[in-house]
């Protein structure tokens, strides 16, 4: 039992911050006058609890495994053509069923009132990530430095960003976030550690399980940007959707999310499952029972998420929106972006994403880097990403390429300078740092601040935070690899070896 | 131990502990003479029906591996026995073995450990190597035979006839090492349980060696 115990643990560790911060607001700052949405919020920490768990081990023993052993048949097939189309079909496959960006899809169709259709936009983005996939998977056999990589497709999306309207600069950055969800990014870690593994230098192989993640999530920029540079889609009109009042019911909106969460989530996990049952019968394999307890692993998974989910969206949703709402209408601005600073800060701690990636990091170096240490850097990374947000809320002219074009550019001259490990686990804690957690409660607490706010437009303010939200991690973690850098020097010794 | 004519006995402390207590050892084996360790992640098999059932009996380990002469060696493991006591249930496992020389150690003279044959030798450690994905195998044919169970660390290697090359990256396949600790009495089972059940006398189908174990903390029956 104590591996359970563990695990359960840990996910307490994760979840209990936010929780304790919500009720402490509760009562101090921005009572909830509705007592249901109170016990709601409750009862969802508790699925999120129970579903971050069955999920964690889920991904253990389900998705990692199968994401490795396609890597790994991948690259012993030893042709490049079939790295190419297999990391384009992989990747195309796993985007096009992930729930988060088919409600993107559904809010860019919203607000372009139908001139970019929802199916549209998820097939473009879905191939834009299949083909960066192709061309990650590629990197990692041809030992391309992932610097480089990075530094020319950011070159690319710069380029194209000038030729972009705001709103779409914002759209395209949250898309990328929005496409590495809680089960691709497993999926992508995996694939990338799968081949990276192999590899007979093990300096290369530690610091190549990591990036692919990143790499994919430029696809999903680079795609929205091209979209809307080729359709030429000017006006944006619409503003948020109407919003559904606060129901007084406490089970209501738990039976509510409850289909709808399941049905995404079978669509999303089935891909996955039918790849891995036709490689299981050309390539892979395995012993039944090898079999069975990776399907036990897929069904952990889909039980899991669904709790988690159902968790986020019935009990954090409208308590984030309402929180916003109420700190932003207090006179004191300070305030809110405090409170902005510590919910960036916990929420990302029950990320599911963020746990299979920390995990994944203390694998393949053997614990040099713990968990520990990435987290404090993601949750500081965060909380700045959220406060910096709120702070363009409240000051108007502050506009989102502010952040982003001197962000990004902080962000890849780090790459230079970096040790190569920490370049790979920095940018790919970007793409993970913006799971369902974020999308759902700080993208609505966001949204309610941006509603107390006189002047501030919901839709172009509180878009873009996911995009901070990527970029900030990029530079807290290579920060800390930095410090690393200084640290790992030998003290008292001659020269290393090498 | 001061003069050089007399034979310093070196050994080897093997240390299995949960993961995220390795550190913690490591300070504490320097802290009591220890000038150094290495340490590993690899991961431990639970024995109960219901995980197994659900596949989530694989617990994350860390295998501390320290070196000194015999009498330091001793003394640090006594306080590291008292301070995380190890012989209560599920705190780990340390047992030593002998080594037979010991080079790159500055504050060890290189001396030739003549002192074969170990008296009272209860335990023997059994280190099997085979191709990834097999050491499950391996737990289970050793559980069949009587072992309590077993540690595995991912490891690479290759023997003569296997690296290659597939695009630019050298390739050397992945392996899995396990390191299962046995009562002398039922180590000739176990290994010829696995050795059936792997067929290791074929080529390429992996290794197993036996050593004697000195000391252990943390066994019980």
């Amino acid at each position: 039992m104590n591996v359970i115990v563990h695990k359960f643990k840990e996910v307490l560790y994760a979840v209990l911050p936010i929780t304790f911060i919500v009720l402490l607001l509760n009562f101090t700052l921005a009572p909830l006058d509705n007592i249901s949405m109170f016990i709601r919020f409750i009862i969802g920490s508790i699925f999120i609890i129970v579903g971050l768990s069955i999920f964690l081990f889920g991904v253990d023993i389900g998705i990692t495994p199968i994401g490795q052993l396609m890597g790994k048949t991948i690259a012993k097939s030893n042709k490049v053509w079939i790295v190419l189309i297999a990391g384009l079909l992989l990747g195309f496959f796993i985007s096009i069923a992930e729930p988060d960006l088919h409600i993107l899809a559904g809010q860019v169709d919203f607000v372009t009132s139908g001139v970019i259709s929802k199916s549209l936009i998820v097939v473009v983005v879905s191939i834009g990530i299949g083909a960066l996939i192709a061309l990650g998977l590629v990197r990692i056999v041809f030992n391309i430095p992932l610097y480089k990589i990075l530094t020319v497709l950011y070159f690319i999306i710069l380029v194209l960003a000038i030729y972009t309207s705001p709103e779409f600069l914002a759209i395209s950055f949250d898309a990328s976030g929005a496409t590495t969800g809680a089960l691709t990014v497993p999926f992508i870690l995996a694939l990338a550690l799968g081949i990276s593994s192999m590899k007979k230098d093990s300096k290369a192989s530690e610091k190549d399980s990591f990036g692919l993640v990143a790499i994919a999530s430029t696809g999903a920029i680079i795609a929205v940007l091209l979209m809307n540079i080729i359709s030429k889609t000017e006006e944006i009109t619409g503003g948020i959707e109407a919003q559904a009042e606060g129901t007084l019911s406490v089970i209501g909106p738990f039976l509510h999310e409850f289909p709808k969460i399941t049905k995404e989530i079978i669509i999303a996990l089935l891909p996955i499952l039918i790849i891995f049952l036709v490689f299981q019968k050309i390539s892979f394999k395995m012993s039944r029972k090898a079999v069975r307890k990776i399907v036990v692993g897929l069904v952990f998974t889909f039980i899991g998420l669904v709790l988690f989910l159902v968790g986020v969206n019935a009990g954090f949703m409208d308590v984030g929106r309402e929180i916003g709402y109420s700190i932003a209408s207090l006179d004191r601005k300070a305030y809110l972006i405090i409170v902005a600073f510590v919910l960036g800060l916990v929420t990302i701690l029950a990320e599911p994403a963020v746990h299979v990636l920390t995990h994944q990091i203390e694998d393949v170096t053997s614990g040099y880097v713990r968990r520990n240490v990435v987290m404090f850097s993601l949750c500081i990374g965060v909380g700045l990403a959220v406060a910096l947000s709120i702070l363009r809320i409240l000051i108007p002219e502050l506009q989102l390429w502010h952040y982003l074009l001197p962000g990004y550019i902080i962000a890849i001259a780090l790459t230079y300078i970096v040790p190569k490990l920490f370049v790979g686990i920095a940018f790919d804690s970007g793409g993970v740092a913006s799971g369902p957690m974020t999308a759902t409660f700080i993208l609505a607490f966001v949204q309610g601040a941006a509603e107390a706010i006189e002047g501030a437009n919901v839709l172009v303010d509180a878009f873009g935070m996911i995009a901070m939200v990527a970029l900030t991690p990029l530079i807290t973690l290579q920060i800390v690899g930095l410090i690393f850098k200084m640290k790992s020097k030998k003290v008292g010794l001659e020269k290393d070896v090498q | 131990m001061s003069s050089n004519s007399e034979m310093i006995a070196y050994e080897q402390v093997c240390i299995i502990v949960d993961f995220g207590k390795g550190s913690k050892i490591m300070q504490t084996a320097k802290k009591h003479g220890i000038s150094g360790g290495t340490i590993l992640v690899g991961k431990g098999t639970v024995k109960n029906r219901l995980l197994e059932m659900l596949g989530i009996n694989d617990i994350r380990k860390e295998i501390i591996i320290l070196v000194s002469d015999k009498s330091t060696v001793h003394h640090a493991i006594e306080q590291l026995d008292k301070q995380f006591k190890f012989s209560k249930p599920n705190h780990g496992i340390v047992f030593t073995t002998s080594i037979y020389r010991v080079l790159g150690a500055k504050c060890m003279k290189e001396t030739i450990n003549e002192e074969s044959g170990v008296n009272n030798t209860m335990y023997h450690a059994i280190t099997v190597i085979v191709e990834k994905g097999n050491a499950e195998l391996v737990i289970d044919a050793a559980n069949e035979a009587g072992s309590k169970g077993g540690t595995i660390i991912n490891a690479r290697g290759s023997g003569i006839h296997e690296t290659s090359k597939l695009f630019s990256m050298t390739i050397e396949p992945e392996k899995e090492l396990v390191l299962i600790l046995s009562e002398k009495e039922s180590t000739e089972n176990i290994i010829s349980s696995i050795r059936s059940k792997l067929k290791i006398d074929e080529p390429g189908n992996g290794i197993i060696f036996i050593q004697d174990v000195n000391k252990t903390y943390g066994l019980y029956q």
